[in-house]
């Protein structure tokens, strides 16, 4: 693509946005999805609050920035993975491009993520503002879960490279378990799971509060969080590993050091059992939510299960990882034992009911996991949006204005390296 | 992967639908005493912080409801050591706990009527209880305050507000 300037990809989730340019490794900016606007404190609709003088429109800040700034109220514009107000997404991505990607929109084509399901209104608002506010060259709308799929074949040679597999996204508030067939979401069998990175920190919190003394209590999440993020593992049988804690402390109980904040004091917690016990709801997640007990293996596999009997082969052959809550050690390793075990055993059951007539083949199980997890959706987009098939796909600002924003409903697939 | 159940399979005797096992005791009551390195008690102990984070516990055995059993009451004894400052004050206790007045199988005041049948004799019912609760208590003791320092070990103590099966032994209080 010569003398064209790198697409803009930006993947806004609903706790983190990744911005940045295509064929990078990295997204250039993790901001929080948050926005901080001055709204008056009036009753009536937000539009009527909002209703500003002069230029305070442009008086706003995003991401961390947002936190800081005093008088302000913090909004998250995505909820649940959707766009919930768009006028404050125009806002978002106004100070996403300006500000921190520093480009002209009207020389880069962009590449933005929507989640499964999403509606095709969802997509013409998204065209409208792109093209409309920002005057875009060219925009494409991508699936998240195919672009976790994408990221994936870094870690693979190139005939294996496909667009079918399972993707399980774990972040900070749900889980999902999407299956792909050919670069296509099988809505119908796609299963949330209220079990992802809060709750595995508001787990670790109240096992903290049970045992320890001297965490402040104004600190007790982030001390859970950072806790979370350089301790916890998945272990293979959790009775075992009580049974090695209690017999070698010293080797397995960590040390964290915190700083409070008011006293500027040190404290101090011994990390014990919630180093696999955090991530350990999962695959038990009975032990924190009492409303939902089924494993993450169990609706991996029902999934699967459930959909076209022709792809169920290679989406247990291909079964992705993405997100950060993904990012425990040994969580492929145990997912896919866990799921294989329960494949095998349905396998022995139809051969024992056919009483040994019938002997069928086995199932390879492979759960993938690749350097690229924690962004894996921002980098498949990054990789996606380097190829030259990329410009042929996108939607142009000529057929925009030719036809309307309804052209941006249907994305087509690529990248299938035909 | 459920929770854990007791890998013991053979008992001779049974009351109500509790297996009478061998425990490696001295406290005399229905169950023979025998010198094994893990008899039922040891088992509840090693499986009891994995399977204190259960819900749901599905009953395979007999041999299961002593575990049951042995596990609801391990978790009074961490509520009472929670107290305690010496293990002295720590055996006291425990012996007061184990033989203070208990709900049967059975009686009113018991949580899990629905899995343990009333027996014919509650007589040998009480004093197996008995046994179990007073062995129970003299091991999980020496779990507890391991340490030189005659403090409860916390890796233990903080089990005490988890409630296997969302059940309690003392009755919602």
């Amino acid at each position: 693509m010569a003398g064209r300037l790198p697409a803009c990809v930006i993947d806004v989730g609903t706790g983190y946005s990744k911005l940045g340019y295509a064929g990078n490794k990295e997204p250039q900016f993790i901001i929080p999805s948050a926005i901080a606007i001055k709204e008056s404190a009036g009753v009536g609709d937000t539009s009527k609050r909002r209703v500003t003088k002069g230029i305070e429109d442009l008086d706003f800040f995003i991401g961390d920035e947002a936190f800081d700034a005093t008088g302000y109220s913090i909004k998250y514009p995505v909820r649940h993975g959707l766009v919930e107000d768009w006028d404050l997404m125009e806002r978002f991505l106004e100070q996403c491009v300006f500000k921190y990607l520093r480009a002209e929109p009207e020389d880069h084509y962009f590449l933005l993520t929507e989640p499964p399901l999403n509606t095709p209104e969802n997509r013409e608002y998204t065209a409208e503002i792109m093209f409309e506010t920002f005057n875009v060259p060219g925009l494409y709308i991508a699936v998240q879960a195919v672009l976790a799929l994408a990221a994936s074949w870094a870690s693979r040679s190139a005939e294996e490279r496909t667009l079918t597999g399972i993707v399980v996204d774990s972040g900070d508030g749900v889980t999902h378990v999407i299956p792909v067939a050919e670069g296509y979401v099988i809505g119908s069998c796609i299963k949330h799971i209220p079990i992802a990175g809060r709750n595995i920190t508001s787990f670790i919190q109240s096992l903290l509060r049970e045992r320890e003394v001297g965490i402040p209590p104004e600190q007790s999440l982030e001390t859970a969080k950072a806790i979370k993020e350089k301790h916890c593992y998945i272990c293979p049988d959790i009775a075992k590993e009580f049974a090695k804690y209690d017999a070698e402390p010293n080797k397995w109980i960590r040390n964290y050091t915190g700083l409070n904040t008011v006293t500027k004091q040190p404290f101090n917690v011994d990390v014990g059992y919630e180093r696999f016990l955090g991530p350990e709801i999962f695959f038990h997640p009975e032990f924190s939510n009492p409303d939902f007990t089924i494993p993450l293996s169990e609706i991996v596999d029902n999934v699967i299960q459930n959909c076209p009997i022709d792809v169920r082969r290679p989406l247990y052959n291909n079964i992705v990882l993405s997100g950060g809550s993904t990012m425990f050690k040994d969580f492929g390793r145990r997912l896919q034992r866990d799921i294989k075990r329960s494949v095998d055993t349905r396998l022995r059951i139809s051969e024992n009911l056919s009483e040994g007539r019938i002997k069928p083949k086995p199932i390879d199980v492979s759960v993938i996991t690749h350097h690229m997890q924690r962004y894996a959706v921002w980098f498949g987009g990054s990789m996606l949006a380097s190829t030259p098939e990329f410009y042929q796909v996108c939607h142009t600002k000529a057929a925009y204005e030719e036809y309307g924003p309804s052209i941006c409903r249907h994305n087509p697939v690529f990248g299938t390296m035909t | 992967m459920p929770a854990y159940h007791s890998e013991i399979e053979e008992f001779h005797s049974k009351v109500g639908n509790m297996a009478i096992l061998p425990l490696r005791t001295k406290v005399r009551g229905p169950a023979p005493s025998v010198n094994t390195d893990n008899d039922i008690i040891d088992e509840s102990l090693y499986y009891f912080k994995a399977n204190v984070f259960f819900r749901t516990y599905e009953v395979k055995s007999e041999v299961d409801r002593v575990l049951i059993y042995i596990t609801l009451y391990i978790t009074e004894c961490l509520k009472k050591l929670v107290r305690c400052t010496s293990k002295d004050q720590g055996q006291q206790d425990l012996y007061a706990l184990a033989i203070s007045s208990f709900a049967l199988p059975g009686d009113a005041g018991f949580p899990l009527n629905s899995v343990y049948t009333k027996p014919d004799n509650p007589d040998l019912m009480r004093e197996y209880l008995l046994q179990l609760r007073q062995e129970t208590g003299y091991r999980l003791l020496e779990k507890v305050f391991d340490t030189s320092d005659d403090k409860p070990n916390k890796w233990w103590i903080c089990f005490a507000r988890r409630k296997f099966m969302e059940k309690s032994l003392s009755g919602p209080v």
